[in-house]
C-alpha cells in the first residue's frame, strides 16, 4: 500500500515540473527570443569597434530630408496609435447596500410563510426541499412588504423598497468617494422586474437632484446579467464623452414579484431572490487613475436568445390560475452551461496566456485533422485570473461553474459565502462578491477577477478588471460586521 | 349588540411576523420542564388599553416593529417552534421563527368599546389562537395592535402558558415597551443554549398518588386546546377599598386580601352551584416573586389544594372558610411534577378549571407595560383553555385597573349561566356590584 502512490506522486510532480516549464516558454516566448539577440547585438558592437560603427553609418548616406520624413512618420503613426487606443475606463470605487436587522427572514419563518399563504402540501414540500438545499443562511432579507402574510406588493411599497436599497447604497458610494451628486455626467440603472414611470433613474436624479444635461439610462427586463450589460453600456458612453464618470446602479426590486401560486417551476425564484443593490462609479479621467481600485479590461457579452430552447428557458407568465411569476426550465444548467463555453470562446484569446491557447488550438487542430476522440482541451482560467465572481444565482449554478472551469473551493468561496449571507440579490450579487474578497485581504495590485452573470435570454455576460491598488482589510461595507464569521461550512441539507 | 356585531367591529386585519435580530444559533433548543408541560393547554390572553394621546397615535407599525428585534434577542426561545423528541416529549426548536404581530382597526371609539361586556370586549382584541393542529407552524406568542376610530389603541397580547407562567410572560412584554421608550437592551439576559439538552434522570413509574389539582385528559395530540361541556364566558368584578376594609376587619383579622377574596368567592360559587356539583376541593396557584427585569422563561407557581371536607361550603362561615384557605393549603406542586412521564411528557392536563381555580395574580406586573411613558388606562387580563369547573384571577390590589387603586378586583372564567347568579348572590350577600 504505502509503495503504490510513490511513483505515481513522482510522475504527477514531474508532469507538474513539465507543465510549469512549456508554460514559462511559451508565454514568455517574445522575451526567450529577444533576449539572445539583446545579447549578441552589443557583442557584436563591442567586437567591431567603434570606427567600424561609424563607417557602417556614414555609408547609409542618409541625408537630412530622409531623416526628418522617418522621424515625422514615426511620430504620426504614434500620435494614431495614442488617439485611436480606447479610453482606459477606471472604476473608482463601489458600495453595496447592506440590510437592516430588521429584514430578516430565517428559514423557518419562510416556511411558514409559504405553508400559511400556500396550503398547498405539495408546494409547501417541494419549497422546504429547495430551501434546506439552497445553500442560503439565516441572516438574508426580504423588504418589509414580503413580511405579511400574505405579501402586500403595492406600487407604493415596491417604490419604498427601492429608495431604501438605491438610496443606501449611493450615500455609501458618496461617502466613500467623495463624489459631488452635480459631478456625475453618465446614469445607468439596471432593475430588472420593477420599471415604475418615472424611471428609477429619475427618482436618483430627483433626490440627488442631478445636473439637467446628465445623460441616463434605465435598463429594465434583463434579467439577472444586466449589471454588467449596464458596465459595458458606461464604457461605451465613457469611450464617446471625454473627462467624465458614470454611476451605474444595479439592484432587483422584490417587493412586487412574489409569485403566489402552486407551480413548481415557479416557486424557486421565491426561496432564492433577496434584497440587495449596488452603487459603482466608473470614470476615464486620468486624475482618477490614482485613487481608482480597478480598470476594466474587457466585457464580452454572448446572448443566446436566437435558440428558443434558450429564450424560454427563464420565462415569465401567469400560471394556470392566472398567478404570475417567473418560470424556469428543467433545461436551464445544460443551458447555462452551453452559454457559458460560447462565452469563454470569446474571452479565452483575449484573456488567456499563450501557453493555455496554444494547447487548445493544437488539441483543436488534432481532433479535427487525426483523431475526432481527443477530449477537448478545457483551459486553465486560473492562469489567467487570481479571482473569480460568480453569479450567484443558486447553489447548482456554482456547482456546475466550478466543475466546468476546475476551480478549487477557495476560487468559488466569494460566491458561496455571498449566496450564504445574502442569498441571491440578483445583478448586484458580483459586487458583494467582490467586497467578500477584498474584505478578507486577499485583493492585491496587479491581481485579475473575472465577474460572470447569467440571466433571462439567455444571456452569459462577463467582465474582467485589473486592480490598480492593494485594497486594505477593515473595508466598510456590507461584510464588515460578520467577515470574521465566514468562510462558514455549508451542509449539504439545513432543516429549519 | 351582539357578540357577533362586537367581533365584527374590529376589521382590517394584516398578519406579519417579527424574528429575533440576530441568529440565535444553530441547533439551539429549549427543554420543557415537567412543570411546563403541565400548563401546556392554557393561554394567557392580556388586553392593555392606551386613550388617546398623539405619542402613541403617532407611532407607525415600523417604530412599534424596531425594538421587537433587540426584544426578542433577548427572548428568543418565544420566536422558535414546538417539536417532539423521538420518544415524544415536546420541546421547543429555537429556530428564530418569529411571533405574529397582528395589526387592525375598530369602527367604534374607545369610550364606546369599553362599555361592551367584559366576555365581548377583550376576545377581538387578541388572538385566541392555541398552538397547533400544526405545531411546527404555531406561532407561541401573539401581539396585536388595533386603533380605535378617533384615537385610543388597544395591545392584545396572547401567551402560551407553555413558555412561562404570567408573571415571565409580563415581564417578556414589559421589555418591549421598554425598548420602545428608548432604553437601552439588556445585556443578554438568556444565555444563549439556555436549557440545551441535559440527560433527564430515568423515572420510575409514575407517581402512585394523583394530585388533586389537575385533571387528566383525553390525549390532545398535537392540538393543545381542551374543549368545555358549556359555553365559558367571563366577567370582572371590582371589590372597592371601602368594602374590602370592611370586610377584613368585620370578620377576617389576619387574613390576607388574596385569601379573604377566594374564600368569598368560593361561598358565594358554591351556593350558585348548590344542589349540582359543589366545589369542595378548590385549586390555589401561586406565582414566585420574581425580579421584574428578570427574563427567565419558567413556569414557577405553587399549586396547591383546599378541601371542606364533608361540609359544603355554604354552610361555613366566611370566616372559617378565609382561615381554612389561609391555613390549609396542601402544597401539589412537586406531586403534579411527578406525573409527568419523563421520556414522553404525557399525559396531557388540566391545571385551571380541573377544579375551581384561585389564581394570585399578584406579582403579574400588568401596569408596567408603558408606551413612551404612558400607562393603560385599563387591562383585561384572562386564561384560554380553562377547564370546566372554572377559575377566579385575583387581583388582591386591583391590578387591572392601571390606577394603582388599592381595592380588590378578580376576573371570572366560568360557565356563562354561573356568571349572572355570582353576581346576584355578591350584590345580596356582600353588596360586592
Amino acid at each position: 500500500m504505502p509503495r503504490a502512490p510513490f511513483p505515481e506522486l513522482s510522475s504527477s510532480v514531474r508532469l507538474k515540473y513539465v507543465k510549469l516549464g512549456y508554460q514559462c516558454l511559451v508565454n514568455n516566448f517574445v522575451a526567450f527570443l529577444l533576449i539572445p539577440v539583446m545579447i549578441a547585438v552589443p557583442l557584436v558592437l563591442v567586437r567591431r569597434g567603434p570606427d567600424e560603427i561609424m563607417a557602417l553609418w556614414h555609408s547609409l548616406q542618409l541625408d537630412l530630408t530622409q531623416v526628418l520624413f522617418s522621424v515625422f512618420l514615426l511620430v504620426f503613426v504614434a500620435a494614431v496609435y495614442f488617439v485611436s487606443r480606447p479610453r482606459p475606463v477606471y472604476l473608482v470605487d463601489y458600495a453595496c447596500f447592506k440590510p437592516p436587522t430588521t429584514c430578516r427572514v430565517p428559514s423557518a419563518t419562510f416556511m411558514e410563510h409559504a405553508w400559511l399563504i400556500n396550503w398547498d402540501e405539495k408546494s409547501v414540500q417541494f419549497q422546504t426541499r429547495i430551501l434546506e438545499r439552497s445553500g442560503l443562511g439565516e441572516e438574508t432579507c426580504l423588504p418589509p412588504a414580503s413580511h405579511y402574510i400574505p405579501p402586500n406588493p403595492t406600487m407604493e411599497a415596491a417604490r419604498a423598497e427601492a429608495q431604501l436599497v438605491i438610496f443606501s447604497a449611493i450615500d455609501d458610494l458618496f461617502k466613500k468617494t467623495g463624489l459631488r451628486p452635480k459631478n456625475i455626467d453618465i446614469l445607468v440603472v439596471n432593475c430588472s422586474l420593477f420599471s415604475p414611470t418615472p424611471s428609477l433613474s429619475s427618482m436618483i436624479i430627483n433626490k440627488y437632484e442631478l445636473r439637467s444635461n446628465i445623460r441616463s439610462f434605465n435598463l429594465s427586463g434583463m434579467g439577472c446579467s444586466a449589471g454588467l450589460i449596464s458596465i459595458d453600456l458606461a464604457r461605451d458612453l465613457l469611450q464617446v464623452h471625454p473627462r467624465s464618470n458614470a454611476l451605474v446602479i444595479s439592484t432587483e426590486i422584490i417587493t412586487p414579484n412574489s409569485y403566489t401560486g402552486n407551480q413548481r417551476s415557479m416557486l424557486l425564484p421565491n426561496c432564492l431572490f433577496r434584497m440587495g443593490a449596488a452603487a459603482i462609479l466608473l470614470s476615464n479621467r486620468r486624475r482618477d487613475a490614482r485613487r481608482a481600485k480597478y480598470r476594466l479590461l474587457h466585457v464580452v457579452r454572448t446572448h443566446k436568445g436566437a435558440d428558443d430552447r434558450a429564450y424560454r428557458c427563464v420565462y415569465q407568465e401567469e400560471d394556470a390560475e392566472g398567478h404570475t411569476g417567473i418560470s424556469l426550465s428543467k433545461n436551464l444548467m445544460a443551458i447555462a452551461g452551453e452559454a457559458l463555453k460560447s462565452n469563454i470562446t470569446t474571452i479565452g484569446p483575449l484573456v488567456l496566456p499563450m501557453s493555455e491557447q496554444l494547447l487548445f488550438f493544437l488539441t483543436l487542430v488534432g481532433r479535427k485533422l487525426i483523431n475526432h476522440k481527443w477530449k477537448p482541451y478545457v483551459p486553465d482560467f486560473k492562469l489567467a485570473f487570481e479571482h473569480f465572481c460568480i453569479h450567484a444565482g443558486g447553489r447548482a449554478v456554482i456547482d456546475e461553474l466550478q466543475n466546468n472551469l476546475q476551480l478549487t473551493a477557495e476560487h468559488v468561496e466569494a460566491s458561496r459565502m455571498t449566496l450564504h449571507r445574502f442569498g441571491n440579490t440578483s445583478s448586484s450579487s458580483l459586487w458583494y462578491e467582490l467586497s467578500y474578497i477584498e474584505s478578507k485581504g486577499r485583493m492585491r495590485r496587479g491581481h485579475r477577477v473575472w465577474q460572470i452573470g447569467f440571466g433571462s435570454g439567455f444571456k452569459c455576460n462577463s467582465a474582467v478588471w485589473k486592480c490598480l491598488r492593494t485594497v486594505e482589510t477593515l473595508v466598510d461595507g456590507p461584510w464588515a460586521d460578520c467577515i470574521n464569521r465566514y468562510p462558514v461550512d455549508i451542509p449539504d441539507v439545513v432543516k429549519p | 349588540m351582539g357578540v357577533n356585531s362586537d367581533a365584527a367591529a374590529v376589521y382590517g386585519h394584516k398578519l406579519s411576523t417579527v424574528v429575533p435580530g440576530s441568529v440565535s444559533g444553530e441547533a439551539v433548543v429549549h427543554e420543557l420542564a415537567d412543570v411546563d408541560l403541565v400548563m401546556k393547554l392554557h393561554y394567557v390572553r392580556t388586553v392593555y388599553y392606551f386613550e388617546q394621546h398623539e405619542t402613541i397615535d403617532g407611532l407607525t407599525i415600523v417604530d412599534i416593529k424596531k425594538p421587537m428585534f433587540p426584544w426578542l434577542n433577548s427572548y428568543f426561545p418565544v420566536t422558535g417552534r414546538i417539536r417532539r423528541t423521538e420518544a415524544g416529549r415536546p420541546l421547543i426548536k429555537c429556530n428564530d421563527c418569529g411571533v405574529r404581530i397582528v395589526e387592525a382597526k375598530c369602527c367604534r371609539t374607545l369610550e364606546e368599546w369599553l362599555r361592551v361586556p367584559h366576555s365581548a370586549r377583550w376576545r377581538p382584541l387578541v388572538p385566541d389562537k392555541v398552538l397547533g393542529p400544526e405545531l411546527h407552524f404555531s406561532p407561541m406568542v401573539y401581539v396585536q395592535f388595533t386603533k380605535f376610530k378617533c384615537g385610543g389603541t388597544a395591545i392584545g397580547y396572547s401567551w402560551s402558558h407553555v413558555l412561562g407562567d404570567p408573571v415571565t410572560g409580563t415581564n417578556c412584554i414589559n421589555l418591549w415597551g421598554r425598548l420602545l421608550g428608548g432604553n437601552p437592551p439588556p445585556k443578554s439576559l438568556l444565555p444563549h443554549s439556555a436549557r440545551t439538552p441535559t440527560g433527564r434522570p430515568a423515572r420510575q413509574a409514575p407517581a402512585s398518588a394523583t394530585p388533586l389539582s389537575v385533571k387528566q385528559v383525553e390525549p390532545v395530540g398535537d392540538f393543545w386546546l381542551v374543549t368545555n361541556a358549556c359555553k365559558m364566558a367571563t366577567d370582572s368584578i371590582t371589590i372597592t377599598e371601602s368594602r374590602l376594609e370592611r370586610l377584613q376587619s368585620e370578620k377576617l383579622n389576619g387574613v390576607p386580601a388574596f385569601e379573604m377574596i377566594s374564600a368569598l368567592f368560593w361561598r358565594c360559587l358554591a351556593s350558585v352551584r348548590r344542589g349540582g356539583r359543589e366545589p369542595r376541593v378548590v385549586t390555589i396557584c401561586r406565582h414566585k416573586p420574581r425580579a421584574k427585569r428578570c427574563a427567565q422563561l419558567s413556569n414557577e407557581q405553587m399549586i396547591s389544594t383546599v378541601s371542606t371536607s364533608a361540609a359544603s361550603p355554604v354552610d361555613l362561615d366566611l370566616a372559617e372558610l378565609a382561615q381554612l384557605v389561609s391555613k390549609q393549603q396542601v402544597d401539589e406542586t412537586k406531586l403534579v411534577e411527578e406525573s409527568i412521564d419523563g421520556d414522553g411528557g404525557k399525559p396531557d392536563f388540566v391545571v385551571y378549571g380541573a377544579n375551581l381555580t384561585f389564581v394570585d395574580m399578584e406579582g403579574v406586573d400588568l401596569s408596567g407595560l408603558d408606551i413612551k411613558g404612558e400607562k393603560p388606562v385599563q387591562v383585561d387580563c384572562v386564561i384560554d383553555g380553562v377547564g370546566d369547573e372554572g377559575a377566579v384571577l385575583v387581583f388582591p390590589r386591583g391590578a387591572d385597573a392601571g390606577g394603582g387603586s388599592k381595592g380588590g378586583a378578580a376576573v371570572l372564567i366560568l360557565p356563562e349561566d354561573q356568571i349572572m347568579k355570582l353576581k346576584e348572590v355578591l350584590k345580596r350577600e356582600f353588596d360586592i356590584a
